[in-house]
C-alpha cells in the first residue's frame, strides 16, 4: 500500500513538474552586467504549441526595490521588445543584460524572475523565480573554482581555503583529498573518481587541477553539463584515532561558449 | 646692464648655432613576422587567464598550468612555401592536452605584414589563434593566445608560450 501511495505521489509530482516548463541560462551563472540568454521550454504549459511568447520580467522578487522590466509594456498588450525568439517547437529564447532590462544599477539588483505570456495576457506560464545575480564584488569563501566560467574541455582547479572553513571538522581536517563526479546533459553520472591526491599550496590552501577527459573516460560524443567536487579527509576522534570527515558537495555548471 | 644684454645675445647666437639636424641610424629592414613564425616550436609555458575576473577586478586572474599535465611534450610546426608564405602545419601533442582540435592542415594569417590571427584549417574545421608580442619572436619565443567567448565577450583565455627548436 505504501509503495502504491509513493507511486501515486511520484506520478503527480512528475505531472506537476512537466507542466511547469523548463528554464536554462547561458551562461549558467551571471552578474547583473553580463549578457544572458534565457531559454524557455513551454512544453506542458498553457503556451505549448504557440508561436509567439512574450517575456514579463521583474527584479528583486521578495527582497524589496523591485521593478518591472522596461520591455514589459502593458499586461493586456506586451511590448514587441519583450517578444521571445522561437528557436524550435515550444522553445523560446530572450537575450538581455539586467542593468539595461530593469534600468537599475548593479548595486540595486539582487535577483529577478519572469514568466512567459501571450501578448494579450490570456495565457501564461508559471512564474520562474528568483534567479540570483552573482556579486560584482569578490567574496572570499572556503571553496573556490578557477576559472570561474569554463566548459568541460577546460582545465578546472578547485581550491579549499581551510582558514575560511566555518565547520569545525573542516577547520581541523587532515589527509585532504578530493572526489569528483561528472554529469552529462541529462544529469546522469558519466564517471566519478574518489580520493584524488591534492596539491598542498600552503598550510591553509589545498587545490586540485584537472581536465575531465584526463580523470574519467568520456564516451565518444558525450558532452558534460556539470561536475561536482567534494574535499574529504580525516579528523581525530576523542581517542586520537582518525575518522573520516567530508566537506559539502559543490556543483559547478559548465558554460557553453559560443 | 649692457654687459648682460651682450651675454644674453651671445648665448642666443650660440644656442641657434649649436642646433643641427640629428642623424638617425637606419631603422633596417621591416620584421617579416610571417617568416619568423615559420619553424618548429616546443611548448614551454601555458597560462590560463580568467578574463571575466580581469574585467570585474577580482583577484585570482591567472594560473600557470604548465606542470599539471605534460604540456611541454607538445611540438608545433609551421611550414612556409618557397616565397615564405604560410603553407602547412602539424601539431604533435605527445601526452600533452590538445591546444587545438586540429593536428595538421594548412595555416593562414589575417594580415601578411602585421598578422594578429593565425587560422588553422583542415577540411571544414577552422581553429583561430591570436599572435602575441612580435618582440618575443626576435628572441625565439612565440606567444599564441586562444580565447573562449560568450555572446562576443572573451571570458577565458589560454596563453601558450613556445620556444623555437
Amino acid at each position: 500500500m505504501k509503495k502504491i501511495l509513493l507511486l501515486i505521489i511520484c506520478s503527480f509530482g512528475a505531472m506537476w513538474a512537466s507542466g511547469q516548463g523548463k528554464v536554462t541560462f547561458s551562461p549558467a551563472t551571471f552578474t547583473s552586467e553580463d549578457e544572458v540568454t534565457i531559454t524557455l521550454d513551454v512544453t506542458g504549459t498553457p503556451l505549448a504549441g504557440t508561436n509567439d511568447v512574450y517575456i514579463w520580467a521583474f527584479s528583486n522578487d521578495g527582497v524589496g526595490g523591485g521593478k518591472d522590466a522596461t520591455t514589459n509594456g502593458q499586461w493586456g498588450s506586451s511590448s514587441e521588445d519583450a517578444k521571445m525568439t522561437k528557436t524550435a517547437t515550444n522553445i523560446f529564447t530572450f537575450k538581455f543584460t539586467a542593468t539595461t532590462l530593469f534600468g537599475q544599477s548593479p548595486a540595486e539588483l539582487i535577483n529577478f524572475g519572469f514568466l512567459g505570456k501571450a501578448k494579450d495576457g490570456s495565457k501564461q506560464t508559471p512564474d520562474y523565480k528568483p534567479f540570483k545575480f552573482d556579486p560584482l564584488v569578490f567574496t572570499a569563501s572556503q571553496f573556490r573554482l578557477f576559472p570561474a566560467k569554463l566548459d568541460y574541455t577546460d582545465m578546472a582547479t578547485v581550491y579549499f581555503h581551510q582558514n575560511l572553513a566555518t565547520d569545525i571538522n573542516l577547520q581541523r581536517m587532515a589527509n585532504i583529498k578530493v572526489s569528483l563526479s561528472f554529469y552529462d546533459a541529462a544529469g546522469n553520472v558519466v564517471g566519478s573518481k574518489q580520493g584524488i591526491a591534492i596539491v598542498k599550496e600552503s598550510t591553509i590552501l589545498f587545490s586540485s587541477s584537472f581536465i575531465p577527459g584526463r580523470v574519467i573516460t568520456l564516451p565518444a560524443g558525450t558532452k558534460l553539463s556539470k561536475f561536482t567536487y567534494q574535499f574529504t579527509g580525516t579528523v581525530k576522534d576523542a581517542n586520537g584515532l582518525d575518522i573520516p570527515a567530508n566537506g559539502p558537495v559543490t556543483e559547478v555548471i559548465y558554460t557553453v561558449f559560443n | 646692464m649692457k654687459r648682460i644684454q651682450y651675454i644674453l645675445f651671445a648665448i642666443c647666437i650660440l644656442s641657434i648655432w649649436s642646433c643641427k639636424p640629428e642623424k638617425f641610424a637606419p631603422i633596417g629592414e621591416p620584421q617579416n613576422v610571417v617568416k619568423s613564425i615559420q619553424g618548429t616550436w616546443g611548448l614551454t609555458k601555458v597560462t590560463q587567464i580568467d578574463q571575466d575576473a580581469n574585467t570585474k577586478g577580482f583577484p585570482y586572474k591567472q594560473l600557470d598550468i604548465t606542470a599539471v599535465y605534460p604540456y611541454t611534450d607538445l611540438v608545433l610546426a609551421f611550414q612556409g612555401d618557397a616565397e615564405g608564405n604560410p603553407s602547412t602545419f602539424t601539431i604533435n601533442s605527445g601526452n600533452s592536452p590538445q591546444i587545438a582540435e586540429l593536428t595538421s592542415g594548412s595555416w593562414t594569417v589575417d594580415d601578411a605584414k602585421a598578422p594578429s590571427i593565425i587560422s588553422l584549417k583542415n577540411g571544414e574545421v577552422t581553429n583561430s589563434l591570436s599572435i602575441g608580442s612580435y618582440v618575443s619572436l626576435k628572441s625565439g619565443k612565440l606567444i599564441i593566445k586562444k580565447d573562449k567567448k560568450l555572446n562576443g565577450k572573451v571570458i577565458l583565455s589560454y596563453q601558450y608560450e613556445f620556444t623555437k627548436k
